[in-house]
């Protein structure tokens, strides 16, 4: 259990998706302009990572590696990601219309986000067993969200803030995303291994 | 405590009755890129079928036309409750069941069919969930006012706009 802690530990804050291995930075300076889109896409993006690594991992562990084909990874993980965002989309719209109504302007942004892809090629790399490998996926996107909320935290207080001009918009958001990164460089001097 | 209003845009497309239907604006969260026309994202799932999809009914009590713009929100907690019964539910009880089928059994096999398993069950209760939070009317966008001709999809909070 302690190794599944640390795992969960390591992926979500010392080697975070977004500041650490820089994936996902479409969204993460496109969708934190406000809190509550920033959860509501950190939810779906973290509900679609752990699922479509779920199959990820079973497809290259009973299709790809058994026949040979790891040169199909990369097509084939962004065919099983576009699935899992197509069932999310459909269960969504199923259990609930009105939650489908609010929700799913996330969902098609989800397809495009390369976090997806980069976590499930992560997996891959570490050769985990299944439930690690959950874990890992469900983590490292928790840490995706947790830093997409935070960083739209300051961004609404950045909006209330007298930038001069020449910052304002995008390039104090940048400059904000960079301390945000240093702060969780501290992270990498916890010992995960 | 005051109430935060989440606000978006949608045109109105049908009257029936007493009712409005409205579609929401073609328009991703990730719109406001410098880089929007280009972007990739904005092509996948914006066609108008997309659209029809999210229409939503709303209380003609404002005497909307057809063609109109208005300006519809919704409560803040509601959208956090929504993604929380939609996404985090189901994820909780398959985790949750899936560390306890590895502890129980210790296969990958076993756990990978009860997470699924779990997950259904999950997605059985975030339809309850979501069930309930549209009985107590939580889910449905309010009219707020008729949109300007210049105004698109606004983001900012309004405070105690119920």
């Amino acid at each position: 259990m302690q190794d599944y802690v640390l795992l969960m530990i390591g992926a979500a804050l010392v080697n975070n998706v977004i500041l650490a291995r820089f994936l996902g930075l479409c969204s993460f300076m496109g969708v934190t302009t406000r809190i509550d889109t920033a959860i509501g896409m950190g939810l779906a993006t973290t509900f679609v990572i752990t699922v479509s690594s779920m199959a990820n991992w079973a497809v290259q562990v009973y299709l790809l590696e058994p026949y040979g084909l790891g040169y199909l990874r990369t097509v084939t993980f962004i065919l099983v990601i576009a699935g899992a965002v197509q069932f999310t989309e459909m269960t969504v719209r199923k259990v609930s219309p009105p939650l489908f109504q609010m929700l799913g302007i996330y969902l098609p942004l989800i397809t495009t986000n390369c976090a997806v892809l980069g976590v499930a090629l992560l997996l891959v790399e570490g050769k985990m067993s299944f439930i690690a490998a959950t874990l890992f996926a469900f983590a490292s996107s928790i840490g995706y969200s947790l830093v997409m909320v935070i960083f739209a935290g300051l961004r609404e207080r950045l909006a209330l803030a007298e930038v001069p001009r020449l910052f304002a918009g995008p390039p104090i958001g940048f400059i904000v995303a960079s301390l945000l990164a240093l702060a969780f460089l501290g992270f990498s001097g916890m010992n995960t291994n | 405590m005051q109430s935060s209003l989440v606000e978006g845009i949608a045109r109105v497309v049908a009257i029936d009755g007493r009712v409005a239907w409205l579609e929401p604006e073609q328009t991703t969260s990730c719109g406001g890129c410098a880089s929007s026309g280009l972007c990739g994202a904005k092509g996948i799932g914006t066609t108008a079928s997309r659209l029809e999809m999210r229409r939503f009914p709303l209380t003609n009590e404002p005497g909307l036309i057809i063609g109109e713009r208005v300006v519809v929100g919704v409560d803040e907690r509601a959208l956090l409750k929504a993604s929380g019964t939609a996404y985090a539910l189901p994820l909780v009880v398959m985790l949750g069941a899936g560390l306890v089928a590895q502890w129980l059994a210790g296969s990958d096999a076993i756990t990978m069919a009860t997470m699924v398993i779990a997950l259904g069950v999950g997605l059985a209760g975030a339809r309850w969930g979501a069930l309930s939070l549209g009985a107590r009317g939580q889910l449905a966008p309010r009219f707020i006012r008729r949109a300007s001709t210049d105004e698109f999809c606004r983001t900012e909070l309004t405070k105690g706009a119920r």
